[in-house]
């Protein structure tokens, strides 16, 4: 095998001129004038579905190599399987009959490479940053482990171990087990409502689920669910031809996902919530908002009002954390997501007797803006913050990478990314009064209240 | 791609010795340049030779309050919140950093708009307000970190917390990044604005600047920092951390669904000295930072699923955001082992204890092989290409070497590598390496029964959801009963609250 090993002086030198990225200028290729994203994006799909996105990057020397499943809890549609998109995640690293979990770990360990995997509401994704000369490599072994997987039930218990010292490690926050409280309550029937942790009864239900976890693998790690995305210094000609050679046995699927519909929250739903250990008090808001969507304005509506009510310079946060300073932290918004995720706002209050007048303050400020346009003025530097932040970020092959994959699980189509950005540049001051009046209601909200035990 | 900002990251510090100026005229203001040409990115690392080993005894946070006054305030001419206003639309950012012995300003703009950003950057740091509502907001933030997040919300960093101040007990480092719970109450706005006058000089600052940046901005930059008053700091003594003898550990006490467990003990050498490059090989075998390469890993999550994840460094190691890598710019000139092992039920932590100090044992006791020697080689020499990614990265790494006065950091892995023999790295190990003295933070919800547990050097048999392999049960009837030789008295349970106080 080859690695990067005879390559390293080299890499020293020019790894420098990675950064020079040319952010807003046009990077040849069919990146058009008015898209925000600089870089050419290929795309090929081979005749099995899967995708092979690339953009050359100026990386010299290295490469980012992602494959997302477009599978997560989203996709946990049985009862009492909630958190095995993740698990499963974890169980992507125990082998096959070619590279065991040993060989396997030996291999990257060989090219020097940063290797890992993450599991969100609507994607499970693994990636690996290494030498350019590691690329068939990778495609072999992701290629392989993506066909073959191979575990033993023993294994597959032992891993289950894990995932209970994930939720473990994760549970000392009361955010996490806050934002469990608020989907479980806020989501009836969407598949939503459980975290991607899962619940913790299921979790300690998976030592049991071998099968179904055969299940799991043969549903959804098929090519017409997943996009190859890679990102940096490597022929794209060659690039294809190693696709082809090593994803083409890959056997398409064909398991059709019913996710249940969520039907509209009709009153407000409040769960109160004690911590044992120290803490200030916090409180979450969810409103069901909308999906990621490059046509509909919904969404990046409610983002921009979450720069405008939330942001570091909305006149919220200039009054609860500077001016008043009821507050300690301040956010809210709502991740991109597949299907309508909650749009949650989060803040953590210095005394217990402010709880109720914070709430009363956030909920002032989403009513303001139904009925007070935003100024142009305003609009701009919101519009600029989302553009340069943007930009700013693609200083690297792994961002773009990251960046790509994720506009990729979202809808197939990574150009989705300059559809969203020409979005943004399209919402107006009455659209965000519409959104606003359309999702900011009472019946549409659940709140998480959470105290420390004994605190009045 | 959008993400919610990340919930209040933690930067630490601590305490004691009274700060003294020298007032004599130093050289010009130093500049470390990484000069990109056509790179629109522009990154500024402003570091302070100070850190919490200045803070005055009894007001020990007194230097990162004062970093995040000036970070998080306004200048003489706008307000805290007139300053966010002009950084917004531009995405730019400026974020104080603080440690034991430097202190950062860090920060990056599109070079749209350098001049503008320039004005701020400096007048924050030239100008400070001071404002007695910035002040406030700033020290309750910081209370508040100690009190709550950590006491509270996150047991993983205050186990690593509990270690640190553990391990240097009468010692410079002894109290938190942040200083102690009693010490951030006692400092005042003339504290601060003291502090201030007396460090933030042109002699105690070092500039960092990545980028595209006009060539000429760099006189700008040493005419502008060079108009600041003069004064040195007197160099803070770091004695020697108190010697370790058998395994000294401090159970704390709190409600906890996990038992979190950091350990370790001094180092006597950091980035400047040959022998921390064949530890850190040793290191990488052991323990690297979340990868499967690690034996502790290996043993303790991948063989017998204890928990999510276990680690070890030889010096003190932050992670950047999400990544794998290091945080830069928290450079020490005395550093330490530590293993970090993720939260375990809590009736498996006795065994986890062991299981982390069998291997560490059988590490000194073995070393490694020929075979273990060069693959860790060759992929340290090849992963920590990786370190430094982005211009602001690679600039932050390069004012690390400087602190430590090597060449750079990177390029100094793979020199010292190239070098190194087997018998080199086992060396190390034998001279630098011990299962026996540490000290050791263990966050639980019962420590009473796990003190007693360990101090009778209780077996501690482990029982597992499925079937494990015959070589692991074997194994496991020599660790749980590995001997753990605990100093009675030097152990002991504390109560949460009592943590980080004074």
């Amino acid at each position: 095998m080859t690695t990067f090993f005879h390559m390293t002086s080299r890499l020293t030198g020019v790894l420098l001129l990675s950064f020079v990225s040319l952010l807003f200028m046009k990077i040849n290729g069919n990146a058009q004038e008015s898209d925000i994203f600089p870089y050419q994006i290929n795309q090929v799909t081979l005749e099995n579905g899967l995708k092979i996105v690339s953009i050359p990057f100026p990386s010299p020397g290295i490469i980012a190599y992602y494959t997302v499943v477009r599978t997560g809890s989203r996709n946990e549609i049985e009862p009492g399987l909630s958190g095995f998109a993740h698990f499963f995640e974890h169980m992507m690293f125990r082998g096959t009959e070619k590279y065991s979990e040993e060989k396997f770990h030996q291999v990257l360990k060989e090219m020097g490479a940063d290797n890992n995997a993450f599991t969100g509401n609507d994607v499970t994704g693994y990636h690996t940053l290494a030498s350019s000369a590691s690329l068939e490599t990778i495609m072999d072994m992701e290629s392989d482990r993506f066909m073959n997987l191979k575990y033993s039930v023993e294994d597959f218990k032992t891993e289950a171990g894990s995932i209970l010292g994930e939720y473990n490690k994760n549970y000392s926050s009361p955010f996490m087990i806050m934002e469990e409280k608020l989907c479980d309550a806020a989501f009836e029937k969407h598949t939503y409502k459980h975290t991607t942790m899962g619940f913790i009864k299921d979790i300690m239900d998976m030592p049991n689920r071998y099968e179904y976890s055969l299940r799991f693998f043969d549903r959804w790690y098929r090519p017409e669910n997943c996009v190859v995305v890679v990102v940096g210094d490597f022929d794209q000609t060659k690039l294809i031809e190693l696709a082809k050679k090593y994803y083409l046995d890959w056997k398409a699927g064909n398991y059709a996902l019913q996710v249940p519909e969520e039907p509209p929250q009709k009153e407000e739903k409040v769960v109160n919530m004690t911590w044992e250990s120290k803490t200030l008090p916090m409180v979450a808001i969810g409103y069901h908002g909308a999906a990621f969507s490059a046509t509909e304005i919904d969404m990046p509506t409610l983002d921009v009002i979450s720069q405008l009510v939330f942001s570091e310079t909305s006149p919220l946060y200039n009054k609860l954390v500077v001016d008043k300073q009821w507050v300690e932290l301040l956010q809210g918004g709502e991740e991109d997501s597949r299907d309508p995720a909650l749009f949650t706002i989060w803040a953590r209050i210095k005394d217990i007797k402010n709880m109720d007048p914070v709430k009363n303050e956030i909920y002032s400020a989403l009513e303001e803006i139904k009925n007070n346009p935003v100024s142009q003025e305003k609009l701009l530097m919101i519009k600029s913050f989302l553009k340069y932040s943007f930009a700013m970020s693609l200083d690297n092959a792994d961002a773009v990478a990251s960046t790509i994959s994720h506009y990729a699980q979202l809808t197939g189509d990574p150009e989705s990314v300059n559809k969203v950005y020409a979005l943004y540049d399209k919402v107006t001051p009455d659209d965000i009064m519409s959104v606003a009046k359309k999702y900011f209601i009472k019946e549409n909200r659940t709140v998480v209240n959470l105290v420390e035990e004994g605190s009045k | 791609m959008k993400t919610l900002k990340a919930l209040l990251t933690i930067i630490f510090f601590s305490e004691i010795i009274m700060t003294n100026i020298n007032c004599a005229k130093g050289p010009e203001v130093e500049v470390t340049e990484l000069y990109q040409p056509g790179s629109p990115l522009i990154a500024f690392r402003v570091e302070l030779k100070a850190g919490s080993v200045n803070d005055p005894s009894g007001k020990e946070g007194l230097d990162a309050l004062t970093a995040l006054t000036i970070g998080e305030g306004g200048t003489k001419e706008l307000t805290y919140q007139q300053v966010l206003d002009k950084l917004y639309p531009w995405a730019a950012s400026i974020t104080p950093q603080a440690d034991k012995e430097v202190t950062m300003f860090i920060g990056e703009v599109h070079i749209d708009h350098l001049e503008e950003y320039y004005k701020i950057f400096t007048d924050l740091l030239f100008n400070p307000r001071f404002d007695e509502a910035d002040f406030t907001r700033n020290k309750d933030l910081l209370v508040s970190q100690l009190e709550n997040t950590l006491r509270g919300t996150d047991d993983e960093n205050l186990g690593k917390e509990t270690l640190n101040v553990f391990m240097y007990e009468n010692h410079p480092y002894s109290a938190t990044e942040v200083g102690t719970v009693q010490g951030l109450k006692s400092i005042t706005l003339d504290d601060v604005k003291n502090y201030y006058k007396q460090v933030y000089t042109r002699d105690n600052i070092k500039i960092g600047i990545a980028g595209g940046y006009p060539k000429s901005f760099i006189d700008r930059i040493k005419k502008d920092f060079d108009k600041l008053p003069s004064g040195i700091l007197n160099e803070v003594k770091l004695p020697e951390p108190a010697q370790i003898n058998n395994l000294e550990i401090m159970f704390v006490e709190k409600p906890a669904r996990g038992t979190a467990i950091s350990m370790g003990f001094p180092l006597s050498i950091t980035r400047k000295d040959k022998d921390f490059y064949a530890l850190m090989l040793v290191n990488s075998y052991l323990g690297e930072h979340r990868t499967f390469n690690g034996v502790l890993m290996n043993r303790l999550r991948g063989d017998r699923g204890l928990n999510y994840g276990d680690y070890s460094y030889i010096e003190h190691w932050v992670q950047e955001g999400g990544s794998t890598f290091q945080l830069p710019n928290t450079p020490r000139h005395q550093q330490y082992f530590s293993i970090w092992i993720r939260p375990v039920e809590p009736e498996k932590a006795h065994f986890a204890i062991r299981n982390a100090l069998y291997e560490l044992n059988r590490l000194v006791e073995k070393g490694l092989t020929e075979e273990q020697f060069e693959s860790t080689r060759k992929y340290l020499i090849n992963y920590s290409k990786l370190w430094v990614q982005t211009s602001s990265r690679r600039l932050g790494y390069q004012m690390d070497s400087e602190f430590y006065g090597t060449e750079f950091f990177i390029d100094k892995i793979e020199k010292e590598l190239d070098v190194l023999k087997l018998a080199d790295v086992n060396n190390v190990i034998k001279k630098y390496l011990n299962a026996a003295n540490l000290k050791i933070a263990v966050i639980c919800s019962d420590a009473m029964s796990l003190q007693e547990a360990m101090f009778n050097n209780a077996p501690s048999p482990i029982k597992y959801s499925s079937p494990v392999s015959q070589n692991i049960l074997d194994e496991d009837k020599i660790i749980e009963i590995f001997p753990l030789q605990i100093n009675k008295e030097k152990s002991r349970i504390v109560p949460v609250k009592e943590l980080f106080e004074k």
